[in-house]
């Protein structure tokens, strides 16, 4: 049972806060590869600069996620999508909604946005061809007024890239 | 890919529920409060007769039989977590009835043993810590005497309370999954019969998740890492070919690893205290008589 609200931002709980705080305490410490927070005072909305692998199809290349945490983080899985324009890449929609388990069903608190970090690039990195999901434009096109891809029932068809 | 986009999605269990809370509540039996609960009050095992009128014969004898052994049945939400969530409750229950100190230390020491476990396989431990305090929280106030004792009434309100259930269920997702991981040897064979993949990533997709239904996999692993034994009471519509039936059950009894606590008392400690109606896909509470 998703309402249609899911997007709409209410505040973190007092335990989301906690541990949100850690984590950027720990990602300050010990920040994985290949990317970058761009630091500012909202707790709730992360930007982080990822830069694509040395030797893959996309080295060289640099892009922006943006991260959103729900009142009951880490519960709930955070908001992530690449801020357009998105990396050319079969799983990435150009309104920069990613299609990738971790992120919806397969959530679980044990994550953090450091190991979602780490799936994404590994996913980008294994990526064989640069082009757009076949589905790209009636998807988009739906996606209208901003709507969460935590709203869209995925189907996590194809573990290879 | 996706597929179509969800706005008020249901799942089947969720409308199975929900029906059957309504016609509960049109029985008078449940108060019904316009969402599904995750844990309904104490019903008595009629209730469960009751559900199969006009039903399956072989579901209606074994009820019988079920009917001389337990008195009463305490529904779950078929949420996928309904295995730890029953287990949490009738666990918590246990000891709010029973003041077992003893059995409070020896199970500290376990969940102790369980946070080095998963240190050891890596996990941060900001990641688990939360879920380990609040599960430690409502071990504490089950026990009377202290200024955060809580009545049984108070613990199944709590027990409703996403916000605490959730997190214990969570809890139990992490240990069980460290202990899966820790005996993968043991595991794998068990996990490859049931989704043909790695003992991690069955833990990271099947185990850590919320809403992933428990195996017994799950129900061994979480056994053995609290040393609880668990009993499980099938209800389907088995027989053989001449028709005959019987209840089965399988006790889950966790395996004693440290060998100097081998003594006389092991034998009283392995009966469980534990009880779960299983039907295929979920699990209920079970109170014997």
């Amino acid at each position: 049972m998703t309402s249609p609200s899911a997007s709409s931002r209410k505040a973190l709980s007092k335990i989301a806060c906690n541990r949100l705080q850690k984590e950027l305490v720990e990602w300050q410490v010990n920040p994985p590869t290949g990317f970058k927070h761009k630091v500012t005072d909202n707790l709730q909305r992360w930007v982080i600069e990822v830069n694509g692998a040395p030797g893959t199809l996309y080295a060289g290349e640099t892009y922006q996620l943006q991260v959103d945490f729900p009142e009951h983080y880490p519960m709930e899985a955070p908001q992530v999508i690449f801020v357009p324009p998105a990396p050319l890449h079969p799983h990435i929609y150009s309104n920069g909604h990613i299609c990738l388990d971790i992120l919806y069903d397969s959530w679980s608190p044990a994550m953090t946005v450091s190991s979602i970090c780490i799936s994404i690039l590994s996913m980008l990195s294994s990526s064989p061809v640069k082009q757009r999901p076949a589905d790209n434009d009636r998807y988009v096109k739906n996606c209208k007024n901003g709507r969460s891809p935590k709203e869209t029932r995925w189907w996590f068809h194809d573990d290879k890239v | 890919m996706f597929v179509e986009y969800k706005l008020f999605f249901w799942t089947d269990d969720d409308i199975m529920q929900q029906q059957s809370a309504i016609q509960a509540e049109e029985a008078g039996k449940i108060p019904f409060v316009g969402m599904i609960l995750v844990l309904l009050l104490q019903e008595p095992l009629s209730s469960l007769a009751a559900e199969y009128k006009s039903g399956n014969p072989i579901l209606l004898e074994k009820i019988k039989v079920l009917t001389e052994q337990y008195a009463a049945i305490r529904r779950t939400r078929g949420d996928g977590n309904c295995f730890f969530r029953s287990f949490m409750f009738t666990y918590l229950e246990h000891i709010l009835e029973s003041q077992d100190r003893t059995e409070v230390d020896r199970i500290t020491v376990n969940v102790e043993q369980c946070r080095k476990t998963l240190l050891s396989l890596g996990y941060a431990e900001f990641t688990f810590e939360d879920f380990f305090a609040l599960f430690l929280e409502q071990l504490e106030s089950v026990l009377s005497g202290n200024e955060a004792s809580i009545s049984h009434e108070e613990l199944v309100q709590r027990s409703r309370d996403q916000s605490v259930s959730d997190y214990v269920v969570m809890f139990f997702r992490f240990i069980t999954s460290g202990e899966i991981r820790k005996r993968s040897e043991f595991y794998e064979p068990f996990v490859q019969g049931l989704t043909n993949t790695s003992v991690e990533q069955f833990c990271k997709s099947s185990v850590e998740p919320m809403g992933e239904e428990s195996d017994h996999v799950h129900i061994t692993a979480l056994s053995d890492t609290l040393g609880v034994p668990i009993r499980v009471v099938y209800l389907d519509r088995s027989c053989d070919d001449k028709g005959s039936f019987s209840v089965n059950h399988h006790d889950f009894i966790p395996v004693v690893r440290d060998l100097t606590n081998t003594n006389s008392d092991d034998a009283e400690a392995i009966k469980p205290f534990i009880s779960l109606l299983y039907r295929p896909g979920h699990y209920d509470i079970l109170y014997p008589k």
